[in-house]
């Protein structure tokens, strides 16, 4: 099937369900692995945009950007996870709202 | 070049001795090297005539060079600096003296880049560095912080408008290297709020009734030696910006206002005279009396008038003199007794004359004793000013100086007369070092209150004082 | 004005004082007992250098009237300074530096033994330095520089002995109360500045054309400094308590000179006083007041130098009656001869006191004539002449100059006011004498036998003055006798210079020194009338105060009678016409309650108040905004996303959406 006959709308659609659920896990899930993953599934959600709209008007720079996400949800999952084992090292268990630090 | 090194002699010298390490402590030596290098800045500063400085320094968003160079008022407050300074260190009895004189001398040089200074911009930076010694000493040496604070708040809080104000300024004109260039005039929708700027940092720092209440604490708080220069020299700061900035480039606009000045002014001539008659610290005396007195070159400043003008100058020296005077001398009191309350203190003349004598005469030169150069100040000031029309202001100028009588009197015989007090401490009579510390100073008044010509060489048509009211009442 | 010149005769009287006062200042402590004849020395040689400079200034001008000025330097264009020698500053001059010396020589006997002897002849040549700075000034700022110079030497010499309290608080007030003068002589200096832009006295006088109004308020304010410094009403209230000074202080400077300033004041300005009327009337007013409040004051008083400072005050009321009415000759000639006996009258009751160890209350005296005689002629001559008994003394000539001139100038009422006067005078003064001298001793009487309060206020306490008087006594007494013994003869003959009207060798020395008025009409009675009535006053004041005091039955009783008299002795006597408190709480308190009332709660409170205000609101906005700031995560997760959603929503409606 022609990925194309699928109209550009059902993809906003669907990334917008993604980014959503996405947020939702943030905001509810104390613990910070899960919310690495939902933060995951909201950039996922913006490179489907990103392709989804590269491919219908022919334009490459949202291929560009896509990769550019992907690097840099590696890398933001490589500090994320960091900070989880460190937090882990000195709390021995990880829970999101234990660290309230910034508490101004 | 020789206006570049008296501003940077003191102020490397004093960073120099902050840096030492502290175990090395030697009052007696970071006296002598403080002193001498006061009194090299003085000798420095007697030849800074026509010495000049300046190097480029921005051209975008406007030019602004490093330029230094004495005018005719500057020249005498530079004077004046350098003999206060040299009194003052050479007054100081303090713990770690090592670091207090390093900031007396960082402020000394900071304040001469203030009156130095040719071009706003630097003007503005050495206005805020020259606070910094004043608020580290109330942290290090005085006795609440809370009082560092409030220096540091409202003194900053003009800084930044002086700032801002330099900065539409130097936008506006396109340049900021204007101090002593007669041709400059602003105008425009911008003018007024340059003015305001200005004019509210100047105000703080004189200060003017009612952006007062930081002067009394910090005066009675900040070790006597620095409170002196304080009081002598940085609080002229306002007024001399008054003169050289808001009279010389934006004269329509100080004559616009010159109404809320003169009743600023006059408000502040009562209302510190009134304050000073009640007060039992002696420093709030005459912090007090400062805010009295100093209220008059206000309005001498806002009358337009060359002959005021000319008063203002000489009062601003006379002022410096005779405050810097009385800070050292109750210092002396205060090391001493361990007391500066007029409440403790008495009869301390019959077993020390001299420091009678030196309190007296600084007393007496403040409310204004004619032949010392208090008076030469005030009458020419109002003589000027009632010829610019001033009548009231001129009239209720007079009371102020019937107050000063009484409560000069009631400090000086508060702390000297009377019959001597059984429970304070017996101590030393002025030493001559001492004594050579208040000579300069007690010299000074009586020259200039004899014959103050050399003020005068100041011509007010060079800050656009010409335009005036000369005649009788026109107002 | 006068002959322009070097004149080093001129300088060298000028500053030959100042001279002595910075060597006894300075030197003081090596000085030692040398002080005294040295300050008596400068002043001498400065009276002599004004006797020569008399000489000089009369040369080469036409007519040998005398005028001499000399040009010394100026401070800013307009205020010029130079020395001016006329009449009327030589006659000041002579009394200052002739009198002077007199009182000088005096104090080395009285002050012998002090512990800042050499202090006190440092002071005093001061004073004579800034009073000649005063009357040869040629300029209003200059005679303000030598007004508040004199105010500073009085105020030294009052609280000379500061460790009393008393002392302290007189000197204060003199201070205070002077100023206030000195700054009425600066507005009118302003006033004259702003029309004639000039301060020299020449330039002052030949200028016609002030403003309307301004003549009389440059009057009225150079009044105000006259008044302040003469003791007049309302500004007097400070020369009774100048007498804790030392006595040869109360010689010369609240007697002698330093309060005539206000007359040499008014006569030296007599071209502005004669064209306004009204002024001439307010001026003439005062005195008149001033002369009778005085002498009725004087009648109430115990402390026999408080008797002279309201006979002083009352005496300068009839100087500044004389000027202020126009009559300048009899008030500059009644300075003349009250600065002789008014001098002499005060270093007569300094010998007493001497004698008495500070003893200064007339009750604890009585009976003095046999132990004191000198003391009992000097004061004997100078009540005579004080009193104005016909040609027995100066004050008899000089008086009647004045009384006769108000009724010549127009002013009856004056007229009538000197003439009780006269008579009030003759009796305190007489009351003061008897009591003081006839009778018997009553020092050894219980004070309160005697009526007397407050003994330890009554006069100046003994103990104390031992603390400054280390011995009494080392000098001769001659040093002390003999210039009370010189000054008795001017005090008896001096007047008769003023005799004989027009033709007397004082009207010839004035000649051309005062404006003239013509007189709208001629008195209608005669000098020798007048001088007939003053006559029978006195007599009438002397008899009164006789049978009180003086005769045999009231003497015998006396401490009786001077206990009746301090017991029932009115309120408004004993509180001097309540001037004192009107003034303390009108201006004292009233600058105080202000004071307070700005220092204890409009700076703290709402000044300040403001202020803390100002910091406090941003107070409370950091804290509204740091409860945003949980530290919790999932907070700002969530705060984010409303941020985001509002924010699109806002660019979906506002903005139109993506186009």
């Amino acid at each position: 099937m022609d990925p194309m006959s699928v109209p550009v709308a059902d993809y906003v659609g669907l990334s917008a369900v993604i980014f959503f659920i996405g947020v939702a896990g943030v905001i509810v899930r104390r613990n910070p692995l899960i919310m690495l993953m939902s933060i995951e599934l909201m950039f996922n959600a913006a490179n489907l945009l990103f392709i989804a709209f590269s491919r219908a008007w022919l334009h490459n720079a949202g291929h560009i950007f896509a990769f550019l996400i992907i690097t840099v949800a590696a890398a933001e999952a490589a500090i994320g996870l960091a900070i989880v084992v460190t937090v882990f090292r000195t709390a021995r268990h990880v829970d999101v709202d234990d660290v309230a630090l910034m508490k101004g | 070049m020789l206006v570049l090194a008296l501003i940077l002699l003191p102020i490397v010298v004093g960073l120099i001795m902050l840096v030492m390490p502290s175990r090395d402590e030697n009052p007696v030596l970071a006296k002598s090297i403080g002193t001498v290098v006061a009194a090299i800045t003085f000798v420095l500063a007697l030849g800074s005539k026509d010495s000049e400085f300046s190097y480029q320094w921005l051209s975008r968003p406007f030019q602004a060079a490093l330029h230094f160079g004495a005018g005719s008022i500057s020249y005498w407050i530079v004077l004046l600096l350098a003999v206060c300074t040299f009194s003052a260190i050479l007054a100081t009895n303090l713990p770690r003296a090592r670091a207090f004189i390093g900031h007396m001398l960082i402020l000394e040089g900071a304040m001469m880049g203030v009156f130095l200074a040719k071009d706003l911009l630097a003007f503005a930076l050495f206005w805020d560095v020259m606070l910094l010694p004043v608020f580290f000493v109330l942290l290090g040496w005085g006795e609440h912080p809370a009082t560092a604070w409030r220096y540091f708040v409202y003194n900053f809080a003009g800084g930044l408008a002086l700032l801002m104000a330099t900065a539409a300024f130097g936008i506006l004109f396109g340049s900021t290297d204007v101090i002593g260039r007669p041709d400059v005039h602003v105008i425009g929708a911008w003018v007024p709020w340059i003015f305001v700027g200005f004019a509210f940092a100047f105000l703080v720092k004189t200060p003017v009734w009612p952006l007062h209440t930081w002067m009394p604490l910090t005066y009675s708080d900040t070790p006597a030696p620095m409170v002196a220069v304080v009081s002598a020299v940085q609080s002229k700061a306002g007024l001399y910006g008054l003169i050289v900035i808001g009279m010389a480039f934006m004269p329509d606009y100080l004559k616009a206002y010159g109404g809320v000045f003169v009743v600023l002014g006059v408000i502040s001539l009562l209302y510190g005279a009134l304050t000073a008659l009640i007060q039992n610290d002696a420093k709030r005396v005459v912090a007090y009396s400062s805010l009295s007195h100093l209220g008059l070159i206000i309005v001498a400043i806002a009358s337009f008038n060359p002959i005021a003008l000319q008063g203002a100058v000489i009062y601003i020296i006379a002022h410096g003199l005779f405050s810097a005077g009385i800070f050292i001398t109750l210092g002396y009191v205060e090391e001493r007794e361990e007391t500066r309350s007029l409440v403790r203190l008495g009869g301390l003349g019959a077993s020390n004359p001299k420091l009678a004598g030196a309190l007296c005469i600084a007393a007496l030169a403040a409310l204004g004793l004619p032949g010392l150069a208090g008076f030469v100040g005030e009458i020419v000031i109002l003589t000027g000013v009632f010829q610019a029309g001033y009548t009231w202001p001129a009239i209720l100028a007079l009371i102020p100086i019937v107050l000063a009588a009484a409560y000069m009197l009631r400090l000086f015989q508060g702390i000297m007369n009377g019959p001597q007090v059984e429970d304070l401490p017996v101590r030393k009579d002025l030493g001559w070092l001492e004594g050579i510390a208040l000579a300069p100073i007690v010299l000074a008044l009586v020259v200039l209150g004899v014959n103050p010509h050399a003020l005068t060489t100041f011509d007010p048509a060079a800050y656009n004082a010409t335009h005036v009211n000369q005649g009788v009442a026109t107002r | 004005m006068g002959n322009e010149g070097t004149y080093p005769y001129l300088l060298l009287l000028w500053l030959l004082p100042l001279a002595g006062a910075i060597v006894n200042w300075a030197f003081g402590p090596q000085l030692k007992r040398a002080a005294g004849p040295l300050g008596s020395a400068f002043v001498g040689v400065s009276f002599i250098a004004t006797v020569l400079m008399w000489g000089a200034a009369t040369q080469g001008v036409p007519g040998g009237a005398i005028g001499a000025h000399q040009s010394l330097f100026s401070w800013i264009p307009g205020f010029d300074f130079g020395l001016l020698m006329d009449p009327l500053s030589l006659l000041w001059t002579l009394i200052i530096t002739g009198v002077g010396f007199l009182i000088h020589v005096y104090s080395i006997g009285y002050m012998d033994g002090d512990k800042a002897f050499a202090r006190f002849f440092a002071y005093l040549n001061f004073f004579v330095f800034a009073m000649l700075t005063l009357v040869l000034s040629d300029n209003f700022v200059g005679l303000l520089v030598g007004w508040g110079l004199v105010g500073l030497a009085s105020y030294f010499l009052i609280g000379f002995w500061f460790f009393k309290p008393s002392a302290v608080a007189a000197a204060r007030k003199a201070f205070v109360i002077n100023v206030a003068g000195d700054v009425g002589i600066m507005f009118a200096i302003f006033m004259i500045f702003a029309s004639v832009h000039s301060i020299a006295y020449g330039d002052a006088f030949a200028f016609t054309s002030y403003p309307s109004g301004w003549l009389f308020a440059i009057c009225l304010c150079l009044f105000i400094g006259a008044a302040a410094k003469s003791a007049q009403i309302p500004l007097h209230t400070w020369l009774p308590d100048a007498m804790e000074g030392p006595t040869p202080v109360s010689a010369l400077i609240h007697a002698a000179t330093m309060v005539t300033a206000g007359v040499y004041l008014v006569a030296r300005c007599a071209p502005l006083w004669s064209h306004d009327a009204n002024a001439q009337l307010l001026v003439g007013t005062i005195g008149a007041l001033t002369a009778l409040v005085g002498a009725i004051l004087g009648c109430g008083q115990w402390d026999i130098k408080r008797i002279l400072a309201y006979s002083t005050m009352s005496q300068i009321g009839y100087m500044i009656m004389g000027v202020g009415v126009g009559a300048y000759e009899g008030g500059v000639a009644h300075f003349f001869t009250h600065a002789f006996f008014k001098a002499q009258l005060f270093l007569g009751s300094g010998i007493i006191i001497h004698a008495l160890n500070n003893e200064q209350d007339v009750r604890r005296m009585g009976g003095l004539r046999a132990k004191l005689p000198f003391a009992f002629w000097a004061m004997l001559t100078g009540v005579v002449a004080i009193s104005g008994i016909p040609f027995l003394g100066a004050g008899f000539f000089s008086k009647d100059l004045i009384i006769q001139g108000a009724l010549e100038h127009g002013h009856p009422i004056m007229y009538a006011v000197g003439i009780v006067t006269a008579g009030i005078t003759a009796y305190y003064m007489c009351r003061m004498l008897f009591i003081t001298f006839l009778g018997n001793y009553r020092g050894n009487v219980d004070p309160s036998e005697l009526g007397i309060r407050h003994p330890e206020l009554a006069g100046t306490p003994a103990h104390e003055e031992d603390d400054a008087h280390e011995s009494h006594g080392r000098a001769p007494a001659w040093l002390m006798n003999v210039p009370v013994a010189i000054l008795m003869v001017p005090t008896v003959l001096i007047g008769w210079l003023m005799f004989g009207g027009e033709n007397s060798p004082w009207a010839h020395f004035f000649a051309q020194t005062f404006p003239h008025e013509t007189m709208a009409a001629p008195a209608p009675v005669s000098e020798m009338f007048t001088a007939v009535i003053v006559f029978v006053c006195v007599i009438i004041g002397i008899a009164v105060a006789w049978m009180r005091y003086g005769a045999a039955p009231a003497a015998e009783n006396a401490v009786e009678r001077l206990r009746v008299e301090s017991v029932r002795m009115p309120a408004v006597l004993t509180n001097a016409f309540y001037f004192d408190a009107a003034l303390d709480w009108i201006f004292v308190r009233a600058s105080q309650l202000l004071g307070t009332l700005f220092g204890r709660f409009l700076d703290p409170q709402v000044i300040d108040g403001a202020v803390r205000e100002t910091v406090f609101s941003a107070q409370w906005l950091g804290t509204l905004v740091r409860s945003f700031q949980t530290g919790l995560m999932r907070t700002y997760a969530f705060l984010i996303a409303i941020g985001a959603t509002i924010f699109m929503i806002y660019y979906a409606l506002a903005a139109g959406g993506v186009k």
